[in-house]
């Protein structure tokens, strides 16, 4: 792999981490700005979502409870970035200038909470290991809703037979892309490589959840596991 | 995991089976699935573990029961048959909880 160029782990994407500081704000800005709001649709998106509901459970039970003030972090960001996971800080970044919708809320909060599970429950060399950015990029964009039909359709990609899975294989190698600097051939390998056991891999949903019937049930099922394995 | 006195009840709420059953058959999942896998969803699996549950609840059949823990087992070999990318943790990132400030700054 070609080291020449320096790499910055896509770091400049999120300027208010750069320096490694954590601010806080003052109480001006955390009521009138686009911070405000961000909290508000974060901490809706947290108690009422069920594709969230069902990651939270899951990390508490895998030792890594969530805190919102802790692993939450409202920033602004440089272009259209959504969100991101900051491995080394364990925090999940949501761009706070580029979530305006509440849907958008629960999907990004949904897309990095698969970020953050992956690095709880597995060995996740996310700075050094393509292969392991690259698995949970797919299972992120497979199991979160960002490539569900409407959301394919408003983004003017209009595709229906296994449609998804195309969806699931080009998002997940724009946001390598976006954070690492390899060219698109080495990413498109990458993504190949990998892809099967990745889009297979639906934990802890046991399904894709296309819906947020499919999430409820998804839910259901997670609650009920110690029935379950008890009675196989 | 057999104990002692045996499995006492099915691995789901009978209800659920059904439930699954109806979701599968209807359009919007039927959609989904041919969006997701190009092929139309089957279904069948799921009406016949109902019918396997509610055997078991009422009759205590050992059949039902074979049946219906044949068909779990099943789908749980389905879910994991795939070689993972990563290790699993034994257990969780020691630096989780830590407070912010703390970690060390990334080095780029």
């Amino acid at each position: 792999m070609d080291q020449t160029k320096e790499e910055d782990f896509g770091y400049d994407l999120f300027p208010e981490r750069r320096k490694g500081k954590y601010k806080k704000g003052s109480i001006a800005e955390s009521l009138f700005t686009f911070n405000h709001k961000c909290q508000v649709m974060l901490q809706f998106a947290m108690e009422t979502s069920p594709y969230a509901k069902l990651l939270l459970s899951a990390m508490k039970s895998s030792g890594c409870k969530v805190w919102k003030d802790r692993h939450f972090s409202c920033e602004d960001c440089d272009g259209t970035v959504s969100g991101g996971f900051d491995a080394a800080s364990s925090q999940i970044v949501l761009c706070q200038n580029n979530i305006h919708q509440q849907s958008h809320m629960n999907r990004v909060v949904t897309h990095e909470l698969i970020h953050a599970f992956d690095h709880c429950r597995a060995d996740v060399d996310w700075f050094n290991n393509f292969r392991h950015l690259a698995c949970s990029e797919i299972r992120a964009a497979n199991l979160s809703g960002d490539c569900s039909f409407s959301n394919e359709v408003s983004r003017f990609n209009f595709g229906l037979k296994q449609h998804h899975q195309e969806c699931v294989r080009s998002r997940a190698i724009r946001s390598i892309l976006a954070v690492r600097k390899i060219n698109r051939e080495e990413a498109e390998k990458i993504v190949d490589e990998v892809f099967e056991p990745c889009f297979n891999d639906h934990t802890p949903f046991g399904r894709i959840p296309h819906s947020k019937k499919d999430a409820k049930f998804a839910y259901r099922d997670y609650e009920n596991r110690d029935r379950y394995y008890a009675n196989l | 995991m057999q104990t002692s006195t045996g499995n006492v009840k099915p691995p789901r709420v009978c209800d659920n089976y059904w439930s699954e059953f109806k979701h599968c058959k209807s359009l919007s999942n039927r959609f989904h699935h041919y969006y997701t896998y190009g092929t139309t969803p089957s279904c069948q699996q799921w009406k016949e573990d109902y019918y396997n549950c509610r055997e078991w609840e009422k009759h205590k059949g050992t059949e039902a029961k074979e049946e219906l823990q044949k068909s779990e087992r099943n789908r749980v070999a389905e879910q994991s048959k795939f070689t993972p990318v990563w290790k699993l943790r034994q257990d969780p990132p020691r630096d989780w909880h830590l407070p912010l400030n703390q970690d060390k700054p990334q080095d780029s």
